[in-house]
């Protein structure tokens, strides 16, 4: 390959880095720091893909939206719809252990799926929407990547900052110790239950963020862009592998698991047909059995939680909230 | 006589802090044995310890002749002391007779003895033998869990605050029972926090306070005693 | 619409189905009443099932029927050593983390189906059942089959929890595993059977609905979302509430066609649960709420 080839990987490589960063800083706000268990991730980035296809997209004929609107508020409003999915969910499900919220997420994206296949009037069925605007599009192919990278880059870093200080700030603290000790928390009056559905919400609108960018990067959105199953658990590998509760680890856990993810399906993709099929099922087999050795072996991930000096233990294995 | 269980300088506590500081005590063949003393003083710990769940630090524990410290609450159930929890003591959603039979899961061969023993302590349970245990009311359900722990013929019965939440009818049947059970040749070793009344029935009595041994002797003695009645009975 | 009509095309298939899904919510729900938490490879260890019996049945040429004994025994196999392998480590640790640690499971157990069997869908028996009909009721043998296999297997298991030693004991430790405990139970006797039958009603249930509809390597992710659903609405640790709740969350979904698209069957399922943990999250049997 010679080097453009190259510098165009590495550069389309960042910017899938820099979204699946963001779908784990969201699942680090509602897992690592508030214990939620959130199985339907690609629903929720998948909403957010749609909401902003829908609402910047040029006017179609037998489709609802089309509204040519710029690309900034197709974010904003992907934001929004995402986190309009998670309250009711969160309203639900949040009264009990962690286990209810995550049979209720698979059954969200499940719906959501089943939504955007069959809703030909919004989401145009299996044709999907094409045409969507994508910042810098306009420019040469190796600029407008590298300007697009530069974008997602700095929106993870807005994020990351915003979620840190977030995390430093006393809602955080009470996020903590909600997570840490909920009984303790309860009794010193702290409203759990809305906390959580807080952050639930906070985590699935960068989610939903993570999502328009994917279908603005791509320029067009349809059903079989994401495998939701892949995606969710791609998410949660990053997140446990780069370390729960913390949020560089969580970049670089995105950083690490798609360049692995990702340099494994070239490799595996000169191999012939038949088995290059067989491989991409070897290789999501190979990254469950990462997930239980880093469960088993290394609970804390790459960069464990850091101590924040309100809290006496870190990592993934803390006393979570226990109702019974 | 030896003791049939005896508490030699015992100190230990569940993580990393020691709740209980060198506490001693023993309980003799067939008697009953109280343990009284403030919230926060370490009595259902000193119990629990006896049963193996803590972590010990110092001292020994030894029972009928066996040095029991360290040994794992399975193995000391089947050298003879059953252990009777303050809470959650019964299976809610099994009946009577099942909760009886669960006291009994270590022991092999026919069961209808023990049964009969224990029904006979307790004629209420008897009769409502296929009730679910978690419909009964608070006495019954502390007769259900004494009955359990009966199954096994132990030679030791742990209880740790039997009369907790029960109105004083309740509270005198079970004392009561304590003793009909202490007839039938089984040492009890119980944590009261109704400690007026449980000095006047038991036997002899311990006073805890800070995880410490305070006072000991006959209820008698420790009730006649004016300090043990300012600080920890209420006058 | 007529009586029969209903039955026929409406009540029947949701009796077949609801009976598929009770299969899998009575092992979700002693999962989740004994080892209290949510096992989210359940769907997927059916799908195995299935492929199991697919792979005796072309091998050994023998009907799926016959095969169905021999996949329970394999899967019931394969349960007990993912619980040894892999969630065993877990136990101490809080509860959720085998939660996560399932759903890399069943991701593992789909890709290895994937691997050997491929993504096509498979049958069992080639050509078309046609339906007997008994007084206007057009009900085929592989129905009869179902509904007797799941009222076989979950009768035999109903009495196994009330009358046998180790049944009881299964039932203390969903009751009160402490105390259970300290009555010298063996917690690990007590999972290793908890995984048994999970595992072996799990083959039936993947097993049947390759018998009813067909064979492929979602089948059991998607049945995953209404076995919990029934688990719950029966009531978690409820046995017989198990069955109730796969029955509902069946019928419920063939009758969703008659105001929803057909498309939209599968999300009952989702609207059932979410009702039920607003209304009523102990379940119709009043069971546990984690």
């Amino acid at each position: 390959m010679e080097w453009i080839g190259l510098l165009n990987y590495a550069l389309f490589m960042g910017i899938f880095i820099g979204i699946y960063a963001l779908l784990a800083l969201g699942l680090n706000i509602q897992w690592g720091f508030a214990g939620l268990f959130n199985a339907g991730i690609a629903g929720f980035f998948a909403v957010g893909a749609y909401t902003s296809a829908i609402l910047t997209s040029a006017p179609a004929d037998g489709r609802i939206g089309g509204y040519d609107l710029p690309f900034v508020i197709g974010w904003i409003a992907a934001m929004v719809a995402a986190a309009a999915i998670a309250w009711p969910i969160g309203k639900i499900c949040l009264r009990f252990r962690s286990d209810y919220l995550a049979i209720a997420t698979i059954g969200v994206a499940e719906i959501i799926r089943l939504v955007i296949k069959s809703e030909e009037t919004l989401t145009n069925s299996a044709r999907g929407i094409a045409g969507l605007p994508r910042p810098f599009g306009e420019w040469p192919y190796v600029e407008s990547q590298a300007a697009f990278l530069v974008l997602v880059a700095a929106i993870v870093l807005v994020v990351y900052l915003l979620v840190e200080r977030q995390f430093n700030s006393p809602w955080g603290r009470m996020m903590r110790a909600i997570r840490d000790n909920e009984l303790a928390a309860r009794a010193m009056g702290k409203d759990v239950e809305y906390r959580r559905l807080e952050a639930f919400i906070f985590g699935a609108a960068i989610m939903g963020l993570g999502g328009a960018l994917f279908a603005h990067f791509n320029r067009s959105i349809t059903p079989e862009a994401i495998d939701p199953m892949v995606a969710t658990f791609l998410v949660w590998i990053m997140l446990i592998l780069g370390g729960s509760g913390n949020n560089r680890g969580a970049i670089l856990g995105a950083a690490v698991v798609w360049t692995i993810w990702s340099v494994s399906e070239i490799a595996t993709d000169q191999l012939p047909h038949e088995y290059a099929v067989k491989a991409k099922y070897i290789r999501l087999f190979l990254i469950g059995l990462l997930l239980q050795l880093v469960l088993r072996f290394r609970s804390e991930g790459l960069l464990p939680e850091p101590l924040r000096g309100d809290q006496g233990n870190s990592g993934i294995d803390r006393e979570r909230s226990v109702q019974s | 006589m030896a003791a049939l269980l005896s508490m030699d300088s015992l100190t230990g506590g569940y993580g990393d802090a020691d709740i209980l500081h060198s506490v001693s005590l023993h309980v003799l063949d067939r008697e009953i044995v109280v343990i009284v003393g403030p919230n926060g003083a370490g009595k259902s710990t000193a119990m629990k310890a006896v049963f193996g769940l803590l972590r010990i630090r110092g001292g020994s524990t030894t029972f009928d002749g066996d040095n029991i410290t360290g040994w794992s609450p399975n193995r000391i159930v089947q050298r003879g002391i059953c252990y009777v929890p303050q809470v959650d003591n019964i299976f809610r959603e099994m009946t009577i007779h099942e909760n009886l039979e669960m006291g009994a899961f270590l022991k092999k061969g026919d069961l209808t003895a023990a049964y009969d023993r224990v029904y006979e302590l307790f004629p209420d349970l008897k009769e409502r033998r296929k009730v679910l245990a978690g419909s009964l009311s608070g006495g019954q359900r502390q007769m259900v869990a004494m009955g359990r722990a009966l199954m096994l013929d132990p030679k030791l019965l742990l209880l740790d605050e039997p009369t907790a939440g029960l109105s004083p009818k309740y509270m005198e049947q079970i004392f009561q029972i304590c003793r009909d059970v202490r007839d039938t040749g089984v040492a009890i070793l119980l944590v009261e926090q109704h400690a007026k009344q449980a000095l006047a029935f038991a036997d002899r009595g311990y006073v805890l306070a800070a995880g410490q041994n305070r006072h000991e002797g006959t209820g008698a003695e420790l009730l006649s005693n004016r300090e043990i009645a300012e600080m920890f009975l209420g006058g | 619409m007529g009586l029969l009509e209903f039955i026929n095309f409406y009540l029947i298939p949701g009796i077949v189905l609801g009976s598929i899904y009770a299969l899998g919510a009575v092992g979700i729900t002693l999962i989740f009443a004994i080892l209290r938490y949510a096992h989210l490879a359940h769907g997927d260890l059916a799908t195995l099932g299935a492929f199991i019996a697919l792979a005796i049945v072309t091998s050994a040429g023998i009907s799926p029927l016959a095969a169905l004994p021999f996949a329970i025994v394999a899967t019931a196999v394969v349960a007990v050593g993912i619980d040894k392998v892999f969630y065993e480590h877990l136990r101490e640790r809080p509860k959720i983390i085998t939660v996560i640690a399932s759903l890399g499971i069943a991701l593992m157990i789909r890709a290895v189906v994937q691997v050997i069997w491929g993504v096509d869908s498979e049958s069992y028996v080639r050509g078309i059942s046609r339906p007997d009909v008994y007084f206007g009721l057009r009900i085929r043998d592989r129905e009869i089959f179902t509904v007797l296999a799941m009222l076989g297997l979950v009768g035999a298991l109903y009495v196994f929890l009330k009358q046998s030693k180790w049944g009881k004991a299964m039932r203390a430790m969903s009751d009160n595993p402490n105390l259970a405990l300290l009555s010298g139970i063996d917690n690990r006797v007590v999972i290793m059977l908890t995984w048994i039958i999970a595992g072996g009603l799990c083959a039936a249930a993947g097993v049947f609905l390759g018998i009813n509809t067909e064979i492929k390597s979602m089948m059991g992710w998607h049945m995953l979302l209404p076995m919990f659903a029934a688990a719950i609405l029966g009531g978690v640790g409820r046995v017989e509430g198990a069955v109730l709740g796969g029955l509902i969350v069946g019928i419920t979904e063939e009758l969703s066609v008659l105001i929803l698209p057909g498309e939209y069957k599968a999300a009952m399922a989702f609207v059932i649960l979410l009702f039920m943990l607003l209304v009523r999250p102990t379940g119709i049997l009043r069971g546990k709420v984690l």
